[in-house]
């Protein structure tokens, strides 16, 4: 089997999660208008939340994942890492779009402001960003080698930014409400709205690798133009 | 022999922008055209100028600063002097470390030049805090230097490295600037000392982490 | 002519690629005290890759590439800093290399360049700094000696000059590589040619017992071949 036919292949089974995803993102968000009750100080604007935090949580996942590839890149030297890290790059940047315009959304109703500089939402921004200039910097590198090796640097410093960026912007001031899930004592979210939230958590994550597969399948299949066009050159 | 080509890359630099100054004065006056235009930047019966006067200073520092970095590598570039350096016995550790040194001199006098004009112009009296401010601008200058100088040597391989440089470097200044300008407002308010710890430890441990990286990632960088 | 007895430059089935590219190809070639290479062939057949593979700033994709003394450099580019006179240029280098102090001034004399001394070399002409980048590479008295297209810019009497330093330099035991299109002006230095096609190393022969004209004629035929 070919690159190429192994690449189309993936882009099929890509296609099938995403639309897995899809479905069940239909899923989540009936379960979230119909079943699940609304909340009592927030209102019907809540239920956005079912979305941004999944979202969120699901850009994180990219450009973690992009850091790590990077990382790994720079010890394996094989391209094929550096392509799945620029694909999560790009699907995580996809993502924090998302996460970036439920989040005033949702805050203009429950905060009265379209945005707050609170910790998280000040963090994905600089994130988002970041990883802009990731793929700027990509465009801007036309040597294939060079440009895997220096946006490996970029995405291993993004990694170790994070927590400093998070800890900054925290310090700074927060309005976002403490967390609300992992509190080991009493979740404070009532089981109904938890057990939406991570059905939406598990499906967002299925959307993510639905992404990644897709993009990745098409990173490959440049790739392999790029190869050909260096066959006919010689 | 890292110590011996580490120093004579930053002399080497050193002496290069000592002759053409252009990236210097550049600097220089862009630091005080920001430092004057941003005074009138506010409602002055509403804000005072001491209350603007910390972010002022590191977003002039962070400007002027940003502009001179490139200079480092794109000197290394005109006639591919790169090449010469990683013939000679210079370790990519010396290249960095003679790079980050001229940067941190470069930059340093930009703003110790701009620091008395900030004093001057935003009327802030602080003779007694000095050391302590000169401490933090220390600090959040190796932070700014350290990441600036890797990012330039990658930027300097692209077409418009001038615009890339700040669109990458500035995100991973968020910590130090942040912290830096927090522990500049309680400086300058006299506050005291366990107000700054937390801050002073959050520029520290970025310095420490980032500098090492930096010098880590920039064998990487060099190495073809 | 030392043949063999004593390699500075070995290099074992050297091929690098761009991209998907093979820019040289399975190249295997020993360069020995006391013998001089000349690289030749059309443009774009690595013979600058090769040069930059053996100097080790470029990583050979596959095979392996042995120095065993130390590397001096002649490029395209001068590798020198324009805001510089020829000394400071020279001087940092010195101090890169740890050499004696004294040496920029000696090779500076040596090279025609003693009244351009203290001259920035924004000032200089093509062959000045040709001269320069040449002082630049001899300055820390490399045994392996890499040249790209050493002659490029200078006149008749700058080529006789380098031309003499190339011969002591061979003679005193260097191991030298020239990639160039002046083939008839660096043959008397030559002890070896190496004819580049499409980044393999098509024909590597000695050059003593053949005359210039054999030699010349053979080169332009491979030309004509390769396009």
């Amino acid at each position: 089997m070919t690159r190429r036919d192994k690449a189309l292949q993936l882009a099929r089974r890509g296609g099938i999660v995403t639309g897995l995803a899809i479905a069940g993102l239909v899923g989540v968000y009936i379960r979230a208008l119909v079943y699940t009750p609304i909340e009592r100080f927030q209102g019907p604007a809540q239920k956005i939340f079912y979305v941004h935090a999944p979202v969120a949580w699901a850009s994180l996942l990219a450009f973690a994942v992009c850091g790590l590839l990077s990382l790994a890149y720079l010890f394996m030297r094989d391209r094929r890492v550096d392509l799945l890290a620029v694909s999560s790059a790009e699907v995580g940047v996809a993502l924090s779009v998302a996460m970036l315009t439920t989040g005033p959304i949702w805050g203009k109703p429950i905060w009265g402001t379209w945005w707050t500089w609170d910790a998280r939402l000040t963090s994905t921004l600089f994130l988002f960003l970041l990883f802009v200039g990731y793929l700027v910097l990509r465009g801007a590198l036309s040597d294939l080698e060079v440009r895997a090796r220096y946006s490996a640097a970029v995405g291993v410093m993004a990694l170790v930014l994070v927590p400093f960026i998070h800890v900054t912007v925290y310090w700074f001031r927060t309005l976002h409400p403490a967390p609300v899930v992992m509190k080991p004592e009493s979740p404070s979210l009532p089981g109904v709205m938890l057990t939406t939230l991570l059905i939406s958590i598990a499906v967002f994550t299925l959307l993510y690798i639905g992404f990644l597969m897709l993009r990745y399948a098409l990173a490959v299949l440049e790739d392999v133009k790029l190869e050909e066009a260096a066959h006919e050159l010689s | 022999m890292t110590w011996r080509g580490a120093v004579a890359i930053a002399r080497k630099d050193l002496a290069i922008e000592w002759r053409t100054k252009t990236a210097f004065m550049s600097s220089l006056v862009f630091a005080v055209l920001v430092l004057a235009v941003l005074f009138f930047a506010r409602d002055a019966t509403a804000v005072s100028a001491f209350d603007m006067a910390p972010g002022v200073l590191w977003v002039t520092f962070t400007f002027a600063g940003m502009l001179g970095l490139n200079r480092a590598f794109l000197v290394e570039r005109e006639n591919r002097s790169l090449d010469g350096l990683r013939l000679s016995p210079a370790t990519p550790t010396a290249i960095f470390l003679g790079k980050v040194a001229g940067n941190i001199v470069f930059v340093g006098v930009v703003e110790l030049v701009s620091l008395p004009l900030f004093v001057l112009f935003y009327d802030v009296a602080i003779w007694r805090q000095v050391p302590l401010l000169i401490g933090v601008i220390a600090m959040a200058t190796v932070a700014f230097v350290a990441v600036g100088t890797l990012l330039s040597a990658m930027v300097v391989r692209t077409r418009f490295s001038e615009v890339m440089l700040p669109v990458l470097l500035l995100p991973f200044l968020v910590p130090p600037i942040v912290s830096a300008v927090q522990l500049t407002w309680r400086i300058l308010a006299d506050r005291p000392l366990a107000e700054m710890t937390g801050w002073l430890s959050l520029l520290g441990s970025f310095d420490i982490v980032f500098f090492i990286l930096s010098l880590l990632l920039f064998d990487a960088i060099i190495t073809e | 002519m030392h043949a063999s007895s004593d390699p500075l430059i070995v290099a074992t089935d050297v091929s690098w690629r761009v991209g998907y590219r093979w820019i040289v190809r399975q190249v295997s070639t020993t360069v020995s005290a006391g013998e001089v290479l000349l690289l030749v062939g059309g443009n774009g057949t690595g013979k600058t890759s090769l040069i930059r593979l053996v100097a080790g700033l470029v990583r050979p994709t596959k095979g392996a590439i042995q120095r065993r003394a130390e590397v001096g450099m002649v490029a395209h580019h001068t590798m020198l800093y324009d805001a510089l006179t020829a000394h400071e240029n020279l001087a940092f280098v010195a101090r890169l290399h740890g050499v004696d102090p004294a040496r920029p001034v000696e090779l500076l004399n040596r090279m025609g360049l003693a009244k351009a001394i203290d001259q920035r070399i924004a000032t200089f002409s093509r062959g000045m700094l040709q001269r320069l980048a040449i002082a630049r590479a001899l300055l820390h008295e490399p045994r392996v000696l890499l040249l790209d297209e050493p002659l490029s810019g200078l006149d008749d009497a700058g080529s006789r000059v380098v031309v003499g330093l190339l011969e002591e330099l061979r003679d005193q035991g260097c191991a030298v590589v020239i990639a160039t299109h002046q083939l008839v002006e660096l043959l008397d230095v030559a002890t070896d040619i190496g004819f580049m096609a499409a980044g393999k190393m098509v024909e590597h022969a000695p050059v003593a017992g053949r005359d210039a004209g054999q030699v010349v004629n053979r080169y332009r035929a491979l030309l004509e071949e390769g396009q």
